[in-house]
């Protein structure tokens, strides 16, 4: 069972990834688009997102929930020594989605649309920065665990792992992948038109991506940072990064085609390479502190607990991937929302 | 202010704010499905404009509720890691259901919103039912987890270490079903008295007058069958309160002696120094009564405990009586309507509709005071009797921050909202129907 709940926990936060990453992507288009492709994008956005953008943002609190009842005393460092960029990651959250419901539900249109529009671009722009921040805290090797709070500053406990560069970087980057999902998405329900902006735009994302990829890698390197170190040192991790190099091909391939489907598919796989590389690197090792490495199965909960964790995740799923899946295949001809 | 106390005012404050919004996204799904079906088998137009108004409202609440929620769901564990560390494994049963009913929730929101001229008129129809289900399903399931904390069960607990787990049970404990009945009928009252104050008012400013009667007569009648059933429901809870947790009986009720046939206080002001309570009303022999069904059972006073194990006895009491007050007053509420019904001159008073629109909030009121009791009646005690409030906050420090900033983002939230429903109405009164 605990490989069930282990798989769910993966699932989740891939989905999560894939799909809240291209809806933050979306505000992110949508702010470095000039004015007149800027409506045309919130238009799309709206079309495209609108359905699932409920659902979408529900995996990250089955990822949560998972973590607290399967594995709590990893949860037990992430909520104490990462509080601070958590905090940050759910204020971006909460203003990011009022601000998509105000600037579509609004009765009346007005003035104030420009100001939820902003919001909303803005709140998308830095949710998945403080996102891959919070990811690049936790394989930093900066975090420091102790019992002895007095022994050490404010600034060291609970600032300084998160607020550096190398996490930063890693901020950046995840922010870059959710552009250049969305600007994919976007390519295939854009009007013939228009296709050409985000033609450009998910050019533009794959290389901000690689480049990213690139400095993120090359700064830890040369800083020494363990999970970067072992990382280029992993040969699975390596395969996964050269596979997903040689994907890039087709990718663009098939975006300059116009195959939706497959250009999707393809963008979709590039993202789980890259994590499921990430994540193998140090599995089950994911939280790297300056002295040691905290597992993920370390003090597992008792085999009770995972069983029936594990059941009701099978029930649950059994119910909400069927009726998910003809969601999204439904929301390609429940197009316009008519209220 | 001390770390603990910014901790336990900023979990009160996201909880006061998350309930409103929980509540409404529970609770206005089932009157949009009314008015829906009416629409659906009459043709009226009213209807329709009405749904759709009503479908409006339940999503800016629902995306309001889901964020103000998955906050939650973080600050468990930001605020009170050493809690959820134990607690986690123990009450997840319940929280990983609540997950599957929110997702469930969220795609029939999205086939219902989305939904219109492209289903089945009656698939249509139905993913709204969904909505509402899976909502109160996933408010039932939290308080079951709620419950959990003021009937801890399911555990062995051994020199400190929590073993022998078992999730079922937790999840089925003493509290669960109390909690959850009264909370359901809370929502209902809550909700359906200020929807219906909302169109009351309209009534009285004589605006749309046809529509907003619709609307009101749709929202009061849940409201009013739930505050006629929901003081028998609070009787169930005093009752079961009086067995488990006798600490916060006592608190509610302000009694500092055990006695036997003790009797119920009704307002009063607390001098807790002196254990006094002043210019209070006392009917004999009553709190034996309601709490053990028995005039002459013997009630224990707060003296019978240690000091350090006793809650803020005045706020606990005072907000008992706030709940209890209100409670009563909208029974007698849901009569009138009733009665109305049968008098149909009074639907033409001014007077009638100013009544209804003065009661607006105070189902809500009722419901943060009777959480209140709850939450703070459970105090010094996080998970009753086995772990200390104090000893299950975050070691960082300057929480007082993070409250504060909670404070301003919740405050404009709520102007938003607020702001944005009165934009509702407006177009809903400025349409032609
Ligand atoms: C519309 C809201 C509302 C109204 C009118 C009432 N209540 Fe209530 N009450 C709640 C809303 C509520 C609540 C907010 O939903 C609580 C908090 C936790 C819970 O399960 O329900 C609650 C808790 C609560 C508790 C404590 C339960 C516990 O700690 O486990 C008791 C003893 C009562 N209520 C009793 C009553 C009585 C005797 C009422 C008679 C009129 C009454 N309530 C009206
Ligand atoms: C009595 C207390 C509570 C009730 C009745 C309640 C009920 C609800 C309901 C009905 C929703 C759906 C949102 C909507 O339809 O508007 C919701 C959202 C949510 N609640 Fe609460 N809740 C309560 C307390 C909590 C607590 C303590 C937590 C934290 C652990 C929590 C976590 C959530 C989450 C994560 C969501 C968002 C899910 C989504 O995206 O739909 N709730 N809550
Ligand atoms: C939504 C309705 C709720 C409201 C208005 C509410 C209100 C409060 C209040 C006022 C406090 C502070 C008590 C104090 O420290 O003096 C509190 C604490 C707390 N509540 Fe609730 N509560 C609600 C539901 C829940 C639910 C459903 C859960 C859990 C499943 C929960 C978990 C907690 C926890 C963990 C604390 C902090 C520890 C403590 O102070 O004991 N609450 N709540």
């Amino acid at each position: 069972m605990l490989y069930v709940v282990l798989f769910f926990l993966l699932f989740s936060l891939l989905l999560y990834v894939i799909l809240a990453g291209a809806d933050f992507g979306a505000g992110i288009v949508e702010l470095f688009s000039s004015k007149e492709s800027r409506i045309i994008t919130k238009g799309t956005v709206y079309r495209v997102m609108g359905p699932i953008w409920e659902a979408n943002h529900i995996w990250i609190i089955i990822v949560i929930v998972i973590l607290w009842i399967a594995f709590p005393d990893f949860y037990n460092v992430l909520t104490v020594y990462l509080h601070i960029p958590l905090t940050l990651v759910l204020m971006g959250i909460t203003l990011r989605g009022v601000a998509f419901v105000f600037r579509h539900y609004d009765a009346y249109k007005g003035r104030l649309h420009k100001l939820y529009d902003w919001m909303f671009r803005i709140s998308s722009l830095v949710t998945p920065v403080f996102i891959g921040l919070t990811f690049g805290a936790m394989v930093s090797g900066k975090l420091i665990i102790t019992n002895n709070y007095a022994a050490y500053s404010f600034y060291e406990v609970f600032i300084a792992p998160w607020f550096n560069i190398f996490s930063l970087l890693v901020g950046f980057f995840f922010m870059a992948l959710c552009a250049f999902l969305s600007a994919i998405l976007l390519i295939g329900e854009a009007k013939k038109e228009d296709i050409n902006i985000y033609l450009k735009k998910s050019i533009v994302a794959t290389v901000l991506v690689i480049l990213s990829g690139f400095f993120t890698l090359t700064y830890g390197y040369l800083n020494d940072i363990i999970f970067v170190t072992d990382f280029i040192e992993n040969r699975y991790s390596n395969y996964l990064i050269l596979l997903s190099a040689i994907l890039i091909y087709p990718l663009l391939r098939s975006i300059k085609k116009g195959h939706k489907v497959t250009s999707r598919g393809l963008a979709g796989a590039q993202v789980i390479l890259i994590l499921t590389a990430a994540l193998i690197a140090h599995f089950p090792h994911l939280i790297l502190t300056s002295t040691s490495e905290i597992g993920l199965l370390d003090n597992v909960a008792s085999e009770k607990v995972i069983n029936s964790l594990g059941i009701a995740l099978i029930i649950g799923g059994s119910l909400i991937l069927p009726g998910l899946f003809h969601l999204f295949k439904s929301f390609k001809i429940i197009k316009v929302l008519d209220l | 202010m001390d770390n603990l106390d910014a901790a336990r005012l900023q979990m009160a404050f996201t909880l006061i704010f998350h309930i409103i919004f929980a509540c409404v996204g529970m609770v206005m799904p089932f009157f949009m499905i009314v008015a829906h079906k009416k629409w659906l088998n009459t043709k009226n137009p009213i209807y329709l404009t009405l749904t759709k108004s009503w479908q409006r409202g339940v999503a800016i609440f629902f995306v309001t509720g889901a964020v103000s929620g998955t906050a939650l769901s973080f600050e468990l564990g930001l605020l009170w890691p050493e809690f959820m560390k134990h607690a986690g494994p123990i009450i997840g049963m319940p929280f990983s259901l609540e997950g599957a009913a929110f997702f469930i929730e969220a795609i029939a929101l999205g086939f219902y919103l989305y939904g219109w001229n492209k289903l089945p008129e009656k698939f249509h129809w139905f993913t709204g039912v969904i909505i509402g289900i899976s909502g109160v399903a996933s408010g039932i399931l939290v308080v079951a987890a709620n419950g959990w904390m003021n009937a801890p069960s399911g555990f062995d607990y051994i020199d400190g270490k929590f073993t022998n787990i078992d999730p079922v049970k937790a999840f089925l404990n003493d509290a669960w079903f109390t909690q959850a009945l009264h909370m359901a009928l809370a929502a209902f009252t809550a909700v359906g008295f200020a929807v219906a104050g909302i169109h009351a008012y309209q009534i009285y400013k004589k605006k749309q007058i046809e529509l907003h009667k619709k609307a009101f007569k749709i929202a009061i009648t849940f409201a009013a069958v739930a505050a006629i059933l929901q003081p028998i429901s609070g009787d169930l809870s005093a009752k079961d309160i009086a067995e488990r947790q006798p600490v916060k009986l006592a608190a509610m009720e302000a009694h500092f002696e055990t006695e036997k046939g003790a009797p119920l206080f009704l307002g009063g002001i607390v001098d807790e120094e002196n254990q006094e309570v002043s210019y209070k009303i006392e009917i004999p022999k009553a709190l034996s009564f309601l709490a053990f069904g028995d005039f002459d059972a013997e009630v224990k006073g707060l003296n019978e405990f240690p000091k350090e194990d006793h809650p803020n006895v005045a706020i606990v009491h005072y907000a008992f009586q706030v709940m209890v007050g209100i409670g009563t007053l909208l029974m007698f509420a849901g009569i009138l309507f009733f009665v109305s019904l049968k008098k149909k001159k009074w639907w033409e008073l001014n007077k009638f509709w100013l009544a209804f629109t003065i009661l607006a909030p105070l189902g809500f009121i009722a419901l943060e005071a009777g959480w209140i009791v709850t939450e703070v009646g459970r105090q010094p005690w996080i998970i009753h009797n086995i772990m200390r409030t104090k000893d299950a906050v975050t070691p960082m420090p300057g929480m007082i921050f993070s409250f504060y900033t909670y404070v301003v983002l919740y405050t404009i939230l709520t102007v938003a909202v607020t702001w944005l429903m009165r934009r509702q109405i407006q177009f809903l009164n400025a349409s032609k129907i």
